[in-house]
């Protein structure tokens, strides 16, 4: 490792933004033990069952959406077709659309009275058992929404395969399975440990899905239980203490994703393919292709279809409806710059280091949101403030823009982190050689090569912002609201056409983002070289 | 040193967002769940209302939930900004008292038109309904006319319901039942079991499943009808009646001890339980109003068919029990 070029600045950087993150777990957790008065009542909760039932649809989700993301991305990244962008975009949309309106599109296909039991019925009069409902509902909602984030993820890194080598495979006659286990696999493998953590503590601490699809009670997942020890028992002390039981589950998952050496991955600009798999082989991309479709496209297509369809022009109308815009997009873009400059000193800081503890230590902050229950993060901000003596009104914005960053920030490294290492793998010893100062390394060589990341990471972040509900639900009121919290509030005023066109909205919104950013930030930073 | 810093950062804040907090008037802050603030909710009329009069600023602040207005306060003691909790209902009244945060209200009240004599010191009653399960001609040809009846049907007739953890219609299912079958309360709800499509967070998702027609039937209101008749011009939407009788939910409002603007807090309360303010009430919150209002409740409520009995279970047997009779509840569909 000696051919890493020292970056000190970096790496201190990294390690203060990390103690800062820590710090603000602590107090959030120490503001909350704060405002415990009461002795705790004794929590009647089986963790060790909680943990058992929920690990293993986690474990199930992980696996499931690994296999399915490796498959559609393999499919993407062969196939060229007219709208390909807009359904790379749809799949990106999923991971950001808040749960519920996943959820309620997933319902419409596979539920009990949705197309696909409506097609049955009106061809052939049969009726089947929907597997919307129950531990199958939930793992096909976790699927949908992961795989799809998986796939597009995978997808980029597929795209960066230089076509030089490329072009030596294709000269040497490649089958398409040693195609994929020579070219694609180790361009896919750096991202796979960092990229399952991310699903399995996703899956983990999964809330409103679980609550909606899971039938009931026999499905909860811990962060269920602490919601409940909230709202419910109002025990605050063992609300911390179900909180700590999972940040330390999910330490040791995210320990484990963080000492994997990510294995250097290719970098090079998305070119389109010359190189044809054979006819059988496109087939089965093209069966890949329709497959997830039908299982991911489609419940999306629905909400637009039944957003478009229903009160639109009501939604339109509304000068609330703008407003909410309007905030949502400031939040957003504030957040998503806010993940940027995060996501960078982590990446950067954990590229620069040699050291393996150093490597763990520095991959753990960006986990922080994933593993700190989201009631407990939220519940905590919420007490901080108070104790600041910050009227909530105005201090709202900021806790919002801070914590949706947060929530961000481990998709953001995901996907800044691995082409990052890829460079310093490649061309450390030629920096090193041309004593490049950090700032030059970062504007003359990483920056230009991040371009299209650092696109997609920006289109991450304010999508996640723009369809967060968790923390906006503690803090919004009636003059700050986004347009999720306008959505559940009309879903909760009855108005659940109002609900479906400010989904579809949210939906068109994200997916213009994921189409455009990346491109949009590509373009600006080749600029300099034309 | 702190205190003038975060001072000075709060003064900073608040002159960035222009709020009306820099004005001489006073602000009146009140919690609620988030349907009541909403645009389409009661909460804009009634603060155009009231200002008109007071000379005062309204301030809604919505949270996800009634529970969670009332854990929202809990959480903020003596400090909260809060002058008024809006939208508890009397189901969890009584644990809302015994926090000590409430004081008392001082109104006459004896103008209220309720199914049961309003004799509360702290909380003003402002609007309500009975809870019932919800179902649709164009699907089902008739609706069952009790729980037993309900169980009965055959297992593929659906329905969704609420986490009494989480959402009053949920807790007040839970009460329905108790008040209905008492001891034989887990018996019906093991009945129940196949027939529960599934238990959501909060009411609107489970009505959304009930629109959609994922489940046939949904715990909701007796008055949900109306916003179909009236909104949408749709009538096959319809409330079932039990024979058993129907539990009401009361929303009720109180004050804040910790409040400093107690009479204003009491102002605006009497102008809630108003002719005037209750006006609004049905088309914005689809719930009774707590007054007479004669000719101005439009037909579409007033002819509602509404349940022969209401039944009771008194405050403190609710505050004692709930949480016994939750986990049986859960031990019983799990």
């Amino acid at each position: 490792m000696l051919t890493l070029p020292r970056r000190p600045i970096r790496i201190a950087s990294a390690a203060i933004l990390t103690l800062v993150i820590a710090a603000l777990i602590a107090a959030v957790l120490w503001a909350i033990l704060a405002a415990a008065t009461d002795a705790a009542s004794g929590s009647r909760i089986d963790i060790a069952h909680l943990l058992r039932m929920t690990a293993l649809q986690a474990g199930l989700t992980t696996v499931l959406s690994l296999a399915v993301g490796i498959a559609v991305a393999w499919a993407l990244n062969r196939l060229r077709f007219a709208g390909r962008d807009l359904v790379v975009g749809l799949f990106a949309a999923a991971i950001v659309t808040p749960g519920m309106v996943v959820a309620f599109g997933l319902l419409s296909i596979w539920g009990r009275n949705g197309w696909i039991n409506q097609v049955a019925n009106a061809l052939f009069g049969i009726q089947f058992e929907s597997p919307a409902y129950g531990l199958s509902g939930i793992l096909l909602a976790h699927v949908v929404l992961d795989g799809a984030f998986a796939a597009r993820i995978l997808l980029a890194r597929l795209d960066a395969i230089p076509q030089s080598r490329l072009k030596v495979g294709q000269s040497l006659a490649l089958g398409a399975v040693q195609r994929f286990t020579l070219i694609d696999w180790p361009a896919l493998r750096g991202s796979l440990p960092g990229l399952g953590a991310i699903i399995f503590l996703l899956a983990f601490t999964s809330f409103p899905i679980v609550l909606l699809l899971g039938g009931g009670p026999a499905n909860q997942t811990l962060e269920v239980a602490i919601y409940t020890a909230v709202r419910l028992d109002f025990d605050l002390v063992g609300a911390v203490r179900l909180a700590l039981t999972q940040i330390g589950v999910c330490s040791v998952v995210i320990l484990l994703a963080s000492v994997f050496t990510p294995v250097p991955s290719a970098l090079s600009r998305s070119t389109p393919p010359r190189w044809r798999d054979r006819r059988a082989v496109r087939a089965l991309q093209w069966l890949v292709l329709v497959l997830a479709g039908v299982g991911f496209a489609l419940p999306l297509v629905s909400v637009l279809y039944d957003g478009l369809a229903g009160g639109l022009l009501r939604v339109l109308g509304q000068a609330g409806f703008w407003r909410a815009t309007a905030t949502s997009v400031v939040i957003g873009t504030a957040s998503a710059l806010l993940t940027l400059v995060l996501a960078l000193l982590l990446a950067l800081g954990r590229s620069a280091t040699g050291h393996p503890l150093g490597r763990t230590l520095l991959g753990i902050p960006a986990f922080a949101y994933l593993a700190v229950p989201a009631v407990v993060l939220s519940l905590g901000f919420f007490l901080l403030v108070r104790t600041l003596g910050v009227p909530i009104g105005t201090a709202a914005p900021v806790v919002v823009v801070i914590a949706n960053s947060l929530l961000s920030l481990p998709f953001a490294v995901a996907t800044l982190g691995p082409p990052l290492e890829a460079i310093m793998a490649t061309r450390g010893k030629l920096i090193r050689s041309l004593g490049l100062s950090g700032w030059q390394q970062f504007i003359a060589i990483e920056y230009p090569l991040l371009g299209r990341d650092i696109g997609l990471m920006l289109a991450l972040a304010f999508c996640f912002s723009l369809g967060d509900l968790g923390v906006i639900a503690l803090f919004g009121t009636q003059d700050f609201q986004t347009l999720p919290l306008m959505m559940y509030r009309a879903l909760g005023s009855y108005r659940s056409n109002d609900a479906a066109a400010i989904a579809a909205l949210l939906l068109i919104f994200t997916i213009a983002a994921f189409v455009g950013l990346p491109r949009l930030v590509e373009r600006i930073a080749h600029a300099p070289r034309r | 040193m702190v205190k003038s810093s975060s001072l000075a950062l709060a003064v900073l804040l608040a002159g960035l967002s222009g709020s009306a907090i820099a004005q001489d008037k006073p602000v009146l802050t009140i919690y609620t769940y988030d349907g009541f603030a909403s645009e389409w909710g009661p909460g804009v009329p009634l603060k155009e209302g009231f200002e008109a009069t007071c000379g005062c600023t309204v301030n809604w602040v919505a949270a996800d939930s009634s529970i969670g207005t009332l854990r929202k306060v809990q959480l903020e003691g003596e400090s909260t900004e809060a002058d008024i909790v809006l939208g508890l209902d009397t189901a969890i009244a009584g644990e809302a008292r015994d926090t000590g945060l409430f004081a008392d209200h001082g109104l006459e009240l004896d103008h209220l038109d309720l199914p049961t004599a309003w004799t509360d010191a702290q909380f003003v009653p402002f609007d309500y309904s009975h809870f019932a399960f919800m179902w649709d001609t164009d699907r089902m040809d008739a609706p069952p006319a009790s729980f037993e009846e309900l169980i009965a049907l055959p297992e593929d007739v659906k329905i969704a319901i609420q986490d009494p953890r989480s959402a009053t219609p949920g807790l007040g299912l839970l009460l329905w039942v108790k008040a209905a079958y008492g001891d034989r309360a887990p018996e019906i709800w093991a009945g129940l079991k196949p027939h529960i499509l599934t238990i959501t967070r909060e009411w609107s998702e489970s009505y959304a499943l009930f629109l959609d027609g994922e489940a046939d039937m949904v715990l909701s209101y007796t008055t949900s009808p109306a916003y179909h008749i009236l909104d949408e011009g749709d009538h096959t939407i319809k409330a079932a009646l039990f024979e058993e009788g129907h539990f009401a939910q009361i929303e009720v409002a109180g004050i804040l001890k910790s409040s400093p603007h107690q009479d204003l807090a009491r102002d605006f309360l009497a102008y809630l339980t108003s002719v005037e303010g209750q006006k609004v009430i049905p088309t914005t919150n689809w719930m009774f109003p707590v007054v007479d209002l004669g000719g101005d409740l439009d037909p579409a409520f007033a002819d509602l068919p509404q349940p022969d009995k209401t039944l009771r279970l008194n405050e403190a047997e609710i505050t004692a029990n709930s949480s016994a009779w939750i986990e049986e509840m859960l031990a019983a569909v799990q």
